[in-house]
């Protein structure tokens, strides 16, 4: 089996964004001569998600409104205090907390060297503690 | 907008090229964020509705063997981009200090003085290694922005960043404009003082040191100090800094936004003291 692992950087632009990453998850799997097997993607951040769903705006605004409604932004949170580690305060747990609602990663198989994946679904990365510039992995594994 | 109050120190361009910078950042600044471009600092200075940024180097040579940042890459990220305004730190225990402000000043250009007297091991009011560096900027008319209050760099000294310190210096340099950073925290009611009484005495919103930014800028503003002493006496002394990256400047705007000033009021907090304070 083969694996290869690609990391893609991208710099976000607004506080809490929807970015369609799909087009250059794609690419990656086209480009890595691996013809049947599976794509992990996968953020190496905790106040960032990746969610797959319908690619519209709408929902795009969805995603957040509901998101803001179940994790508000001011609430009566422990992280809002000094991090030695840091050098400042964290202070961004309702960020921390929509990352572990919406996961980290999502996976696609690959089929004759292609990613298995419908007309509507679209891979989202989402920020929630913008603008930053932020990394994800996309690893290929397969023969 | 102007933030009158932020490091450089994540600009990935810069730090990341530079080992000893790094090392200072990391291990003397205790910043453990991680770098990110340029673009990130400007676009953090769009979400909050920042039009321009006073960036702060601090030149700790003599006690801890390093600038962070030094007034050089002020100036180079300064010309790359016209949003920044460059201050520039002198280090108060070399003897060419005073020669070396008026330089960065007159042919660097930049616009002001960063001293942290924590970090930099002086009292601010010491006649021997301050005041030379002081009669400079005064003659050159520009703003010196002094850290008061806590600091969170390890084996830094409250004792050197007591506000009331500053008072010898407000006196003797009357034409001086002094920002006391951090409003001096906790000493807020010892800053408020002498922003009261020195007509060249000003002070930086700069302080999130418990809670979220808005739980503490309340704190500090209604509790500590009645709101109405900045609404009614202290409108053209305060000056909005956020003390970016250490805090991203949006939530310290929000912060401030959320007290419930006038518009007049904001307006000079956010944009026209510094603007008279800068001459622009």
């Amino acid at each position: 089996m083969k694996v290869k692992l690609e990391k893609v950087t991208i710099q976000t632009k607004k506080p809490t964004e929807a970015i369609n990453v799909t087009p250059q998850v794609k690419k990656i799997v086209e480009g890595s001569s691996i013809k049947n097997g599976l794509v992990n993607i996968i953020s190496l951040h905790t106040s960032a998600g990746i969610a797959v769903t319908e690619g519209l705006s709408c929902l795009e605004e969805d995603i957040f409104f509901i998101l803001d409604k179940l994790i508000p932004k001011e609430g009566n949170y422990h992280h809002a205090r000094y991090l030695d580690s840091y050098g400042r305060l964290g202070i961004n747990a309702h960020t921390h907390l929509k990352s572990i609602l919406t996961g980290m990663n999502t996976f696609f198989p690959i089929q004759n060297g292609k990613m298995v994946i419908s007309g509507t679904q679209t891979i989202y990365f989402l920020e929630f503690d913008g603008p930053l510039c932020r990394t994800f992995c996309v690893q290929v594994l397969g023969e | 907008m102007i933030d009158f109050h932020t490091h450089p120190i994540l600009v990935e361009e810069i730090v990341g090229n530079d080992e000893a910078l790094l090392r200072a950042v990391r291990d003397v600044f205790k910043m453990g964020s991680s770098l990110q471009p340029l673009e990130t600092f400007l676009l953090q200075m769009d979400a909050a509705g920042i039009d321009k940024a006073v960036l702060l180097p601090i030149d700790c040579s003599t006690t801890r063997g390093c600038r962070i940042f030094s007034n050089e890459d002020v100036v180079k990220l300064c010309k790359e981009n016209e949003r920044f305004i460059g201050f520039a730190s002198v280090d108060p225990h070399k003897k060419n200090a005073s020669e070396e402000l008026d330089y960065t000043i007159k042919e660097l250009g930049l616009k002001g003085l960063k001293l942290d007297p924590g970090l930099q091991e002086f009292y601010p009011n010491d006649k021997k290694l301050a005041y030379p560096i002081y009669e400079v900027a005064s003659q050159l008319k520009i703003p010196v922005i002094i850290h008061t209050g806590l600091s969170w760099e390890s084996n830094t000294m409250i004792k050197y960043s007591i506000p009331l310190l500053i008072e010898d210096v407000a006196h003797d340099f009357p034409k001086l404009n002094i920002v006391i950073a951090h409003f001096g925290w906790p000493w807020v009611l010892d800053s408020v003082a002498l922003a009261l009484k020195y007509p060249n005495v000003f002070i930086d919103t700069a302080a999130h040191y418990l809670d979220t930014p808005k739980e503490f800028i309340k704190f500090v503003l209604t509790r500590q100090i009645p709101i109405t002493a900045i609404e009614r006496s202290l409108r053209t002394k305060i000056l909005f800094g956020s003390n970016y990256p250490r805090i991203e400047i949006r939530k310290m705007v929000d912060a401030v936004k959320a007290l419930g000033l006038t518009e007049g009021c904001l307006n000079l907090i956010f944009k026209e003291n510094a603007q008279r304070l800068l001459n622009i």
